[in-house]
């Protein structure tokens, strides 16, 4: 479970050109974070991996508090668990699909990562990719191997920013059932940011609309359905 | 005497280009990824030998480690030894010279990485030096090699600041440029030619790498 309150002023401080205001609680389960460009939903994936940090406000997965203005909490991009999945998917170049997933893998010994890079490519069906540089892969196998090494690195929370808008029809509708099924083996929350409407509604047990930077709804499928 | 020289210059300007690569790879980290107070400054400083004369930066190595420099009177108190007019010396001009080629070619390097590599890598629990040397490093590889081997080059056309902080003294701290100055001073033509012609091939050579290395496709 994910908690959120948070406040992030962009420009000058009395009169921001941007500001987040958010709060919201994410369970296990794939939740849509929606809005137009602009509405803030990246720079809420980003506070939340510490990419950024926010002016005030509270942010924990679990028990861990990964922000706390008020306790001088602010924990490392690195010591937050998140699985973060690009929209560029922002693969190494220069590692193949496999080294790519061992990468993030948090085991001492060699052997185990690849092991488990080797089983995570076996879970998404992308043996094949497993020698494959990123440059040499397609839309779909790049985006399965993003969300491959995601996984692998053991995270309390998934973080999808628009990873399907580079892919096509046919693909997006098999990635999304991928995404679904790998959320249900992992059991952890998955953030998935979009602007298409269509792709949250798929996806979502949980919908969360932003605009200018506030929530507009926040309600769970069952209840808009 | 060929010989010696050549030989000198290949032991000076190896170590220098082994200074080089590590210093320049710090310089060119701190000033690419940290943000910093005299940031600026620091690179005006180490940017200055490329600007100025040999001789002017030759100078300043005297003032600064010159036996009545300000930290060569400590070594010398220290140790007894002095840097002036040693091979040493020369490895310290050399380095002191080529440094900014290799942090102005790194630093553009390292720059022009997409820094989502480096924040997905941090995503995945490594650290940002374990992201430097594993992500950073490998993607910015081609400028930084480029810019190691102009630093070599440069290392190795060496004359004026050489010159004045170790001096001219063959098989001690003569090194190829020293030589052909030498050669010609004394009307030894035959000599200057074919140290010009050695030395006018290594940097032919060292361009030719560098530009194939800039121009190389690294990923499939």
């Amino acid at each position: 479970m994910l908690d959120a309150d948070i406040k992030k002023r962009f420009g000058d401080r009395r009169h921001p050109a941007f500001l987040l205001d958010v709060r919201f609680f994410v369970r296990n389960g794939i939740t849509a974070l929606v809005g137009a460009s602009g509405s803030g939903k990246t720079t809420c994936l980003r506070l939340i991996a510490g990419v950024l940090t926010p002016d005030e406000g509270r942010i924990s997965v679990g028990e861990q508090t990964y922000f706390d203005s008020s306790r001088k909490i602010n924990l490392s991009i690195q010591k937050r668990r998140i699985g973060f999945v690009f929209q560029d998917y922002a693969l190494f170049p220069h590692l193949t699909a496999e080294q790519n997933i061992a990468y993030g893998v948090k085991a001492d010994d060699r052997k185990t990562k690849y092991d488990k890079a080797r089983e995570m490519l076996s879970l998404f069906h992308i043996e094949h990719t497993r020698r494959r540089f990123p440059g040499e892969m397609s839309g779909g196998e790049g985006q399965r191997v993003a969300l491959a090494r995601a996984l692998a690195s053991d995270p309390a929370v998934v973080l999808l920013d628009e990873p399907l808008s580079a892919v096509d029809v046919e693909t997006r509708t098999k990635l999304l059932d991928e995404i679904e099924d790998a959320q249900r083996k992992a059991n952890i929350p998955f953030i998935y940011v979009t602007h298409n409407e269509a792709e949250a509604a798929r996806l979502g047990t949980h919908r969360i609309t932003l605009h200018g930077g506030r929530i507009a709804h926040d309600k769970a499928f069952e209840e808009t359905a | 005497m060929i010989w010696s020289s050549l030989k000198l210059s290949l032991l000076v300007v190896s170590i220098a280009t082994l200074i080089v690569g590590a210093l320049g790879l710090a310089f060119a980290f701190l000033l690419a990824k940290r943000n910093f107070r005299g940031k600026e400054l620091l690179d005006a400083v180490l940017t200055m030998p490329l600007v100025l004369p040999p001789t002017v930066t030759g100078y300043y190595l005297i003032v600064l480690l010159g036996r009545r420099g300000l930290l060569g009177s400590l070594i010398y108190d220290l140790t007894g030894w002095t840097l002036v007019f040693t091979w040493q010396g020369a490895v310290i001009a050399a380095v002191v010279v080529a440094l900014p080629l290799m942090i102005k070619a790194a630093r553009a390097s390292i720059e022009s990485v997409n820094p989502q590599y480096e924040i997905a890598s941090y995503t995945l629990g490594k650290s940002e030096l374990e992201t430097f040397f594993r992500i950073t490093l490998p993607l910015a590889r081609r400028g930084v090699l480029a810019g190691l081997i102009l630093s070599f080059a440069r290392a190795l056309g060496e004359f004026g600041a050489t010159l004045m902080i170790a001096g001219n003294i063959p098989g001690k701290t003569q090194t190829m440029p020293l030589a052909i100055y030498e050669a010609v001073a004394s009307g030894d033509d035959r000599r200057a030619q074919i140290l010009a012609v050695v030395l006018t091939a290594i940097s032919i050579l060292a361009v030719y790498l560098t530009n194939k290395i800039s121009r190389s496709q690294v990923y499939g």
